[in-house]
């Protein structure tokens, strides 16, 4: 297994060398979408004299980038080229291999993430230095950040697999995966940390699995809550990951019979 | 000027026709709208569940805006994104042949051929949170009604300028799909005022990519924030945005040398 994933690794670090600039780019979405939100909150917390919450300007700056971080540590597009690949009948390949599937979504994932994170970190240092961010972070936050993301990355990337499996029976995942992106838009701590979410929001952000998916490890990272705080939500994200790979199982045993190659 | 009109309802009559075959899409997509501008007004909401006033925008403006957004991206949308795409693809085929032996001008025939019909679907949404935002405005005058419209259009034809421009470059590298895409990445900016961005991002947003500009000066104006100067400067610049973006394409046409050539 793992000289497999050795070849899989070089094969795909060749082929992502061929677009590094469009790596960049992409890198800009996980970028974007957190400066936006923290121009926002920056503006609502200077309307209410620099504090909201627990958070100062400051504390918003430092969240922002983690998340940022995160997001991009985080992410995976798999729903999207699924769904493509198997509306135009490329999936059925893929299915001939030994090797199942998800392997080569992994190494793909791995590599996009090892190509962009330099170009990310310079540019999250100079926005740390341009809205003159305050991390609270100790060692203990970035032992438990580790494992922290790990596992949000698993949870991110097992139900995007659940989501995109769904397409061995409509074809067209892509408005339930917007659905679940637009959850997540919510939940998951993008337009605001957890902790400011309005209570009813909060509680549904960490009774379903998307609050653990970028607001805790950001959190963690930013040195916001506790340790003892810290490893309860990093239970939450166990549970959930356990359920999706619980999921992912039954749904793609059942779903590989169903599937029927569109063009056969 | 009366055939171009003829053309383009043509050509959206056959997108219509060629959307409505797929009736169930078109219901999905429109949900999809329906979540995505519902989430939006969320986001909205729990920003000023906070606040009652940011940057000087109070709930009422702050919604028009976020309706402007939908309107200016629905207009991205519905004609702008389909049809520059589709250009692209001329110029890597080289099918663009078609297009410029033609009897009218190509770089109308080759910019607005292509609609995302359900597209209206998004913008239809977002005139809907204009409205609603409106109605916590308390007095809108007769300059502010005949001002809106105005800056809205002004608003779409400095998108549309912005992407004839990125589109062009298609003539000398073929693939052009990251400047896109680095344009649609910007394009999320626009859900907030462009004055609460630090500066070079506001500089970005105002001059590079003027998505910060196309929605948030007709919000503006709407909500009675902006003087007459301000106005008569956007149309001037959406003028000079337009000539020069439409003269740069003129220039990248006379490389084109079609694929087979």
């Amino acid at each position: 297994m793992i000289r497999i994933y050795r070849a899989l690794l070089v094969a795909q670090i060749q082929a992502a060398s061929q677009y590094r600039v469009q790596s960049i780019l992409w890198m800009l979405f996980a970028v974007i979408r957190p400066v936006i939100f923290l121009a926002a909150w920056v503006a609502v917390a200077r309307s209410q004299g620099g504090q909201i919450g627990a958070y100062d300007v400051r504390d918003f700056a430092a969240y922002y980038i983690c998340l940022s971080l995160v997001i991009n540590l985080v992410t995976s597009w798999n729903a999207y080229e699924f769904e493509f690949e198997v509306r135009m009948g490329r999936f059925s390949p893929k299915l001939l291999r030994p090797l199942h599937p998800i392997h080569y979504s992994v190494v793909e994932n791995v590599v996009w993430k090892l190509t962009t994170i330099i170009p990310l970190g310079i540019i999250l240092v100079f926005l740390a230095l341009t809205f003159d961010a305050r991390f609270r972070t100790t060692p203990a936050h970035i032992l438990l950040f580790v494992p922290s993301v790990v596992l949000a990355a698993a949870l991110s990337f097992l139900s995007s697999w659940v989501l995109a499996t769904l397409a061995f029976w409509t074809t067209r995942v892509h408005a339930i995966t917007t659905l679940w992106d637009r959850a997540g838009f919510i939940f998951a701590g993008q337009i605001a940390p957890l902790a400011l979410l309005p209570g009813p929001l909060q509680a549904i952000s960490l009774a379903l699995p998307f609050g653990y998916v970028l607001g805790v490890p950001a959190e963690i990272l930013r040195g916001g809550v506790s340790v003892s705080t810290a490893l309860v939500l990093m239970g939450g994200q166990v549970f959930w990951v356990v359920v999706f790979y619980v999921a992912l199982q039954r749904v793609w045993s059942v779903g590989v019979r169903q599937y029927s190659a569109v063009g056969a | 000027m009366k055939r171009y009109l003829r053309l383009l309802r043509i050509f959206f009559r056959t997108e219509l026709q060629y959307e409505l075959e797929y009736r169930l899409n078109l219901v999905l997509e429109i949900v999809q709208g329906i979540v995505v501008t519902g989430t939006s007004v969320g986001a909205i909401l729990v920003l000023f569940s906070y606040t009652t006033v940011l940057n000087g925008w109070d709930l009422g403006a702050m919604l028009v805006l976020l309706g402007c957004f939908y309107l200016v991206q629905g207009f991205g949308e519905l004609v702008l994104q389909p049809s520059f795409e589709k250009f692209m693809e001329h110029v890597r085929l080289g099918t663009l042949d078609f297009a410029l032996l033609k009897p009218v001008s190509a770089q109308f025939l080759v910019t607005l051929r292509n609609f995302q019909v359900v597209q209206l679907a998004q913008m239809g949404l977002g005139a809907i949170v204009v409205v609603v935002g409106l109605s916590r405005i308390p007095n809108i005058g007769f300059a502010e009604a005949v001002g809106f419209p105005i800056a809205l259009v002004c608003g779409f034809a400095l998108i549309y300028a912005l992407l004839l421009a990125l589109s062009t470059f298609a003539f000398w590298f073929v693939r052009v799909d990251n400047l896109m895409a680095l344009y649609w990445s910007f394009m999320d900016a626009g859900r907030f005022p462009v004055d609460v961005y630090p500066g070079w991002l506001r500089v970005t947003l105002s001059s590079a990519v003027p998505i910060g500009i196309a929605v948030t000066v007709p919000a503006k104006v709407i909500a009675g924030r902006l003087d007459p100067l301000g106005l008569g400067f956007l149309i001037l610049g959406t003028i000079a945005a337009f000539v020069l973006a439409s003269w740069f394409w003129r220039l990248g046409l006379r490389s084109y040398t079609g694929a087979s050539a």
